[in-house]
């Protein structure tokens, strides 16, 4: 289980970066952390002449405050967010999220711009930027650019970047007062990609009502997806008239295809994930009621 | 698809390589360094067996390609020990509690706990199953693992207090 | 009354740290893939990517002509090499099943290895294997055992009916009587998944020809180093004292490694043919796709009560996956799990019919309890005609459990029981759990909507099995000039502990501290012949030789000594490293003055006694068998909205005689356990109905982690079995007596729903179609 040969190239910033991108082709992958390419290189279910690494992008790490958002550099490791105490305090859901992705060995080495750019439709990074409403920052060839969470995630694997460019941070909003975050998940063991997984964000009114909320599901389709028609039905009403199992049919009822494979069935996937919906709204509720 | 050159310390030692890049930083120190502690379990990055410290942080190498290393501090499971065999803390909670039977996964174990411990001295039960789970083992079903790591934490904590 | 027999047993029964562990912690462990040999060359195998296809040709050009390739062969190249192939284990003249080293004409699962490539390192060998072109004319597979024999294709067009073998016991139409007149009876066909030992070290070997001294050198992963030399010489028309096998650590086996295989076949072959020794090992991929497959069967099983619950009579038919390519022949172990039906029970009449099934898909291969699925059966059965009869469960098998005065006993298949305690286990790990308390809480657990469950398995175990690998074992003892001891046994340390266990039984046979004994396996060179680990047979095989051969140099030792100190012989104790009187101070030599003596200064030696203090012996086992019991309880707690299984206690009450050490007894019994457990709720080597592998990597074979697991307890039950030091096998039994535990407790959890399971794995989906399903008929209750 030995990966093909490549040329490894190691560029010093992201434009640099991005040229190599440019001048490579198709032919050309970024890595970052590595935690999922690598798997898919041993086993050669991926092969790529060129690796473009990273590691050397110190301009693509860190963690800051910046408006009403905390820019998280794509290059920071899952680590580093578990330890920011900004991501704990400012982004809430992104910090819960967290603790659930692999083992602390693979956290140690992956990013959150690995783990967004290779959108897995089962990861929670990619749901969570989605849930959060999230701003992509990217660079290629011909700039920089601000890509909504919405939209960026195209299909299996596939996202809205082109094949020069490169996801350089991700802005995330900040909390703000009477709000909740949730996430849950269910997976056959501990540090599994989920079966099905919910990340809510839930924010009331001065009267206790649903200002807005976001439903980001994972496992459940070949993306991860939003809710939309249940955060629409939810949307005004008072924070408690609909019972969580309600909230979580309705958010399972939207997916399409959803996958089946050896650990569930599609049908099961949507009846856990309707069970991960209801207990991720009942928690994000409390949180933003208590707030 | 030339050739690149690494250079890191292992275990304290400088060593310099010119290595193609796809080979893993797990076959680097098995092969060019000779130091085979570091094992290969599934090459996929699950099974947690050839985990070593990167600049002190617990990682897959079977994750990483040498390259990605280079300038880096490396600890493996031969650097864990004192120069003169003492074992470590971890290591002797292992051998008192039954924490291996084959050993094969154990260096990944002694690695990883090592750097779990130190950043979780005082762990709860729940925290010390969650910091093991990235690391499988087919013999011991955990039981002496557990009592091994349990037990390394309050040596450790005893320590400090006493 | 020899010596031997007389030294009080220091060590025995205590917790030594192990021998192993300083090497294994630190790093410096010798596992096959950290051989490194001068101009070692790497293989790696073509696999085919179809379950079942007519291979029509093969080209190697393109592969051959990659940088660093020195050869690639194919089934011309290597299957006419081979001159003898079958294993000590099993016998020469037993009818078979087909085993070619690369596959010949037709590919029969996919992973079916095709080609090997050898070149200067792995991952050019991984490059040219991709360029190998091979062009399959796909053929139908047979991928459903269970439907294998009505299927218009064949596995091998030798074996009609794709059906490998059978072995039966009295036709059950004779038993109709007592089954038709029975106030109960209860019948299920319940179907286990195919799983697998699945060892953190994959297999591997590395073995050198020197072409110009005719001498082969083999370092293996595996469970028995003279296994694979015996096989080695055979395969390859070697005399045997010319093939040499060495290893040191193997990490873990668990019956996958007991005999060598297809890939180690080919891997010997292969050496002869190129310039340098030649190192394989396989991948993880490799081990899931084709290292091979247990567990995969299913049995219509039944039983027949009285109206007070007591069992009539049993009966199962059973049958099991093999695979296209089983190691070893399948059908010599076949007819156990029928023989092993009854288990300690009462069981005054019982038949068995079994048959063993050819498919597309991988072999089957020893694993750990290789019979298991007699108490899957049985004990899955019990539960369900308990719950169905209005009984606890509990009550129903305190009702039918063997009791000490009816032993020995033969079981109406004719299994000899005799020192076992299956009432005591049982009763010892109720009373661990607080049986009554549980219920109660589960009362109040369930008024609650929460479901707790708890499910027992009580099992008998023939280990320590005599088969011609496993009949004899020995043991050489060098006591060196210093008093030193090295202590040579075939063993080998594979996580069994086995070198600690010779090391604590050594020093107590022989009255020396533990400091001073060292122990040497693991080379087919040096030490006597042994079987190897299989059949929970180390430890008191191991055992028996050690005594055999310390008794001969005690005997010496105190002769010697008598002599010296001007006593008899009768009056000489050996302890501590010295041979003294008891009453007398001075009269003391140490074990080095006496061994001084025995090599330095024969002329000092008493009449008629050899020079030298070291010695050989030979252990030939006395019984048959040595039975070994347990019951295993646990207890669980399910969310039947997710179908999720947390498991709270596991608590196993064993008798498995004295303990050598009860460390590594309790150590092998979590290991076995937490296999178990693994088999029932998250293991699947799972095919689809193409029969095509779906988990071929740790992503997806599901091995526990430290998250999954319960801590688990451990209760004692000492009856001494007929060997030596009373020791009985300890190593499989956990992988036996926990997955009917786990159903057990799940099916408990569930019962309110009126919930069945007769179908493994159980997943957080079955479990939740289970309860569905009930809630759908309306049955719910309590």
């Amino acid at each position: 289980m030995k990966p093909a040969p490549f040329t490894y190239h190691a560029p010093e910033d992201a434009v640099e970066a991005v040229g190599l991108l440019a001048a490579l082709g198709e032919e050309a992958k970024v890595i970052a952390g590595g935690q999922s390419l690598v798997p898919m290189l041993a086993l050669r279910l991926a092969v790529f002449d060129h690796l473009v690494d990273l590691r050397r992008l110190t301009e693509l790490r860190g963690v800051e405050r910046r408006g009403t958002g905390l820019w998280i550099g794509a290059a920071t490791t899952q680590a580093e967010v578990q330890r920011s105490a900004e991501v704990v305090r400012n982004v809430p859901l992104l910090a819960r999220a967290t603790p659930l992705i692999g083992h602390f060995q693979i956290r140690n080495r992956g990013t959150v711009g690995g783990s967004i750019a290779h959108a897995d439709a089962a990861a929670e990074y990619p749901a969570v930027a989605l849930a959060l409403d999230a701003e992509l920052e990217t660079v290629s060839p011909r700039g920089w650019r601000t890509l909504p969470a919405a939209g960026f995630f195209t299909g299996m694997w596939s996202t809205a970047l082109a094949p020069d460019e490169l996801l350089t941070g991700i802005t995330f909003p900040v909390r703000r007062p009477r709000s909740g975050f949730a996430v849950e998940e269910f997976a056959r063991r501990s540090g599994d990609f989920a079966i099905a997984g919910a990340a809510v964000s839930v924010e009331l009114d001065a009267g206790g009502r649903i200002h807005r909320c976001a439903i980001g599901l994972f496992g459940l389709g070949p993306t991860p997806l939003r809710a939309s028609s249940a955060e629409k039905a939810l949307a005004g009403r008072g924070a408690d008239e609909l019972p969580p199992g309600e909230v979580g049919r309705i958010a399972l009822s939207e997916p399409e295809s959803v996958p089946s494979d050896l650990h569930a069935s599609a049908d099961y996937r949507r009846h856990v994930g309707a069970v991960m919906v209801a207990r991720a709204w009942q928690r994000a509720v409390k949180e933003a009621n208590d707030a | 698809m030339p050739d690149v050159e690494v250079r890191m310390r292992v275990n304290g030692m400088a060593r310099r390589a010119t290595v193609p890049p796809r080979l893993t930083l797990a076959d680097y120190l098995r092969e060019h360094c000779g130091l085979t502690g570091t094992h290969l379990g599934c090459e996929h990055g699950v099974c947690g067996s050839c985990t070593v410290l990167l600049d002190g942080e617990a990682v897959r190498s079977c994750l990483m390609f040498a390259v990605q290393a280079d300038g880096a501090e490396i600890t493996t499971v031969e650097g864990i020990a004192s120069p003169d065999g003492g074992l470590s803390p971890v290591q002797s909670a292992f051998r008192d509690h039954h924490g291996l039977q084959c050993g094969f996964c154990t260096p990944g174990l002694i690695v990883s706990v090592t750097a779990f411990l130190r950043d979780h001295p005082d762990p709860t039960d729940e925290q010390i199953r969650d910091g093991l789970s990235g690391n499988l083992c087919r013999c011991t079903g955990y039981q002496g693992i557990l009592k091994a790591v349990r037990a390394a934490a309050d040596g450790a904590a005893a320590e400090e207090t006493g | 009354m020899s010596a031997a027999e007389t030294a009080p047993a220091r060590y025995a029964g205590t917790r030594v740290p192990r021998v192993e562990d300083p090497r294994l912690l630190t790093g410096h462990g010798t596992y096959v893939d950290d051989v490194v040999r001068p101009g070692m060359l790497h293989a790696h195998f073509v696999r085919s990517p179809l379950a079942r296809a007519r291979i029509e040709g093969i080209d190697v050009t393109e592969a051959l002509a990659v940088e660093g390739v020195h050869a690639v062969f194919t089934a011309e190249d290597l299957n006419p090499g081979v001159r003898e192939q079958w294993y000590t284990l099993v016998g020469r003249d037993v009818p078979d099943t087909p085993r070619p080293p690369l596959a010949e004409g037709e590919v029969r699962f996919v992973g079916d290895p095709v080609a090997l490539v050898v070149a200067a390192d792995r991952y050019i060998a991984e490059d040219a294997a991709e360029l190998v072109v091979v062009d399959y004319e796909p053929l139908p597979p047979v991928v459903d055992y269970a439907t294998a024999r009505e299927a218009a294709e064949l596995v091998h067009a030798e074996y009609p009916r794709n059906v490998a073998g059978e072995m039966a016991g009295l036709p059950v139409e004779e038993l109709a009587p007592v089954f038709d007149e029975a106030a109960f009876t209860v019948r299920e066909t319940i179907h286990q998944q195919a799983y697998a030992a699945v060892p953190i070290e994959t297999r591997g070997l590395v073995a050198e020809w020197s072409a110009s001294t005719g001498e082969m050198t083999i370092w293996a992963a595996t469970q028995s180093p003279h296994e694979v030399r015996l096989f080695c010489a055979r395969l390859l028309g070697l005399d045997e004292h010319r093939v040499r096998v060495v290893m040191r650590d193997t990490g873990g086996g668990f019956g996958q490694k007991v005999m060598p295989q297809r890939e180690d076949m080919c891997v010997m072959l292969a050496s002869r043919k190129v310039r340098g020794p030649l190192k394989w090992i396989e991948d993880r991929r490799e081990n899931l796709l084709s290292a091979g497959q247990a567990r995969h069967e299913h049995a219509d099983a039944r039983m027949a009560f009285d109206a007070d619950g007591s069992i009539l009579a049993a009966a199962i038919d059973y049958v099991q996956d093999v695979g296209a390519y089983p190691i070893p022949w399948p059908v010599q172990t076949l007819p156990v799990v029928g023989l092993l039906f009854p288990g300690p029970y009462r069981v005054p009449q019982g038949t068995f019919a079994t048959t063993a099934v050819f498919s597309n898909t991988v072999g089957r291969t020893a694993y750990r309890g290789p019979w298991q699925f007699e108490s899957v059966a049985r004990e899955v059965l019990l539960d369900i005609a308990a719950r169905d009869m209005g009984m606890d469960p509990v009550e129903l098998r305190r009702r039918n459990l063997l009791r000490r005065d009816e032993l020995p006993l033969v079981n109406p298949c004719g299994m000899p029981y005799s020192d076992i305690t299956p009432l005591e286990t049982f009763e010892q790990a109720l009373e661990m759990l607080d049986y009554g308390a549980f219920r109660r809480e589960q009362e109040r657990a369930r008024a609650e909507g929460r479901f707790l469950g708890v499910g027992t398995c009580t099992y008998v175990e023939p280990t320590t099995g005599v088969m011609p690998l496993y009949a004899t074992e020995g043991a050489t003892i060098r006591i060196e000039p210093s008093g030193k001891v090295n202590v040579y046994v075939a063993g080998g340390s594979s996580g069994n502990s086995i070198e600690t266990t010779v090391v604590q039984l050594t020093a107590d046979a022989l009255g020396v501290n533990i400091e001073d004994v060292n122990t040497i396996q693991g080379d087919t060179a040096i030490t006597p012949f042994g079987g190897g680990t299989g059949g929970s047979r180390s430890g008191s095989m191991t055992a028996g030789a050690i005594a055999e051969t310390a008794s001969v140099l005690r005997e010496r030792i105190t002769a010697i000594a008598a002599h010296r100190l001007g006593v008899s012989a009768e009056d000489v104790e050996l302890a501590d490293g010295q041979a003294r009187v008891p009453d007398k101070p001075e009269a003391v030599l140490s074990l080095a003055e006496v061994a001084a003596t025995a090599y330095f200064q024969p002329e000092n030696l008493p009449p008629g006694v050899q020079p030298g203090l070291e010695a050989s012996g030979r252990y030939r086992a006395r019984a048959p068998m040595i039975w070994a019991n347990a019951t295993h309880l646990c207890t669980c707690e399910v969310d039947v909205t997710t179908g999720e299984v947390k498991l709270l206690r596991h608590i196993v009450s064993e008798d498995c005689g004295p303990m050598i050490n009860p460390s590594v007894v309790e150590g092998q019994i979590a290991g076995g356990t937490v296999q178990g457990i693994g088999g029932v709720l998250y293991e699947h080597l799972a095919y689809d109905e193409e029969g095509n592998p779906i988990a071929t990597t740790f992503m997806d074979y599901l091995l526990p982690t430290s998250t999954e697991v319960p801590v688990i307890e451990y209760g004692h039950v000492e009856t001494p079995g007929p060997g030596p030091g009373g020791y009985k096998g300890v190593g499989e039994g956990g992988a036996i007596g926990a997955p009917p535990a786990v159903v057990n407790a799940v099916a408990d959890a569930l019962a309110p729903f009126g919930a069945k399971i007769t179908r493994l794995p159980v997943t957080p989906e079955s479990i939740v179609t289970l309860v569905r399903r009930a809630r759908t008929r309306g049955t719910v209750t309590g």
